[in-house]
């Protein structure tokens, strides 16, 4: 079991957000957290993450888990390549950026300043592929990506189904039908 | 150990990209000193005498603005949590941000000294204790403000809330760098000074100690 959440509740002040949530996920598996703005989608990847702590109940999780938040966190200052050798630097990874920069079709030394939220979250897909984490939690990963970036994604997913387990927050109900193995409804009684 | 060498120059490199907040921290800093010149001199014997004060007064302004600098750069971009989500334990971080300030603090210091010596008559002879002592209170006080600026990063009014709860822990050090100074200044032998350096570094071991130790803590959601 890569991800098990056993009677999951989280309060911020007297709003409670989610309330005695069950799931589990396991390797190879995609699953599609679907839901309202406001129902906690983003707060139950934190918390997945290990980012927050539940109000109640548990959460335990096995490997590496990473995040990719909406929009997706980058210093502005630094290059592309700087970026991913630093993280790669901080994860204690090697990895190839030039081949990860190449695949999603960004430039290299250009400050991420200058980037499009598109190009920032290509960049947040390939920093997933290159430190190919055992967890990957994504949060709305389709929003600012024109078509052949939509495409990218999927190629990503597809590659990380079966060796990592895939959380995916989304409005796209369509994106989750095409990738997902089951979803996840938040804000439903 | 690499992992905090890179931290710490990735963090200067956006601070040396950035220019905006170290101009200001330089020109702060500078004008601080040539107000207090103005307002202590012209003469020599008082400006001499407060030159201790000053220079600590100006480092402790400097160290707890760049603790605050170094969180605002993963605040500001939400970045601190791709450092949470690093594999092993935090400590780190703390290491990392630690040494970006040193990085930063020591050439200031030097800058400081070098300031001081030409306003306010602060003798130079004594160079090299001069420098241990800048070495040992500044790391001292970035310690603690590195601890308190990584507790307070999330949250609202840090920067008001930084040197108020600063202000209790860092006394003893700035207490002590400004004895250590002073004496070094006046021309009193180095085996009485060096009576402060001892209480220094006893402070620094258990402020980075105690540091690095509950930063993985506070960092926790």
């Amino acid at each position: 079991m890569l991800l098990r959440l056993a009677g999951v509740s989280k309060r911020f002040g007297r709003d409670w957000v989610l309330r005695d949530l069950d799931f589990a996920l396991e390797r190879g598996e995609v699953v599609a957290l679907l839901g309202p703005n406001g129902s906690g989608k983003t707060t139950l990847l934190r918390l997945m993450a290990g980012l927050l702590k539940p109000t109640r109940g548990r959460v335990e999780r096995e490997g590496k888990a990473l995040l990719l938040p909406n929009p997706p966190a980058f210093h502005r200052r630094l290059t592309a390549r700087e970026h991913l050798l630093y993280d790669l630097a901080f994860h204690g990874q090697g990895g190839d950026w030039a081949w990860a920069l190449g695949r999603f079709a960004l430039p290299s030394d250009l400050p991420l300043a200058a980037f499009s939220s598109g190009m920032r979250k290509r960049l947040a897909l390939a920093r997933l592929l290159l430190l190919f984490p055992d967890l990957w939690l994504l949060d709305e990963p389709e929003t600012a990506l024109d078509a052949e970036g939509r495409g990218l994604l999927l190629e990503v997913l597809k590659e990380a189904r079966g060796k990592a387990g895939v959380v995916l927050a989304t409005h796209d109900r369509g994106l989750a039908e095409k990738v997902a193995d089951r979803a996840l409804f938040l804000g439903e009684a | 150990m690499r992992r905090v060498l890179l931290l710490a120059l990735r963090d200067l490199r956006l601070e040396v990209r950035d220019r905006t907040g170290l101009l200001s921290l330089l020109s702060f800093f500078a004008v601080m000193l040539f107000i207090m010149a103005l307002a202590l001199g012209p003469e020599e014997a008082p400006l001499r005498r407060a030159a201790p004060g000053v220079l600590w007064v100006a480092l402790a302004f400097m160290s707890t603005l760049l603790s605050s600098r170094a969180f605002a750069l993963e605040v500001e971009e939400a970045t601190l949590d791709d450092l949470l989500l690093t594999p092993g334990s935090k400590e780190w971080i703390y290491f990392g941000k630690l040494l970006f300030q040193l990085l930063l603090l020591f050439p200031l210091s030097l800058l400081a000294l070098l300031m001081a010596a030409g306003l306010f008559y602060l003798p130079l002879e004594r160079g090299l204790p001069l420098l241990l002592t800048l070495l040992l209170g500044v790391l001292g006080y970035a310690s603690v403000a590195t601890f308190y600026a990584g507790l307070l990063a999330r949250l609202r009014g840090r920067e008001a809330l930084l040197p108020l709860l600063l202000f209790s822990l860092v006394v003893p050090v700035v207490l002590a760098s400004v004895r250590a100074t002073a004496g070094l200044v006046e021309g009193l032998p180095v085996a009485e000074v060096a009576d402060w350096w001892r209480l220094l570094l006893v402070f620094d071991v258990v402020y980075v100690t105690a540091g690095a130790l509950l930063f993985p803590v506070v960092l926790e959601g």
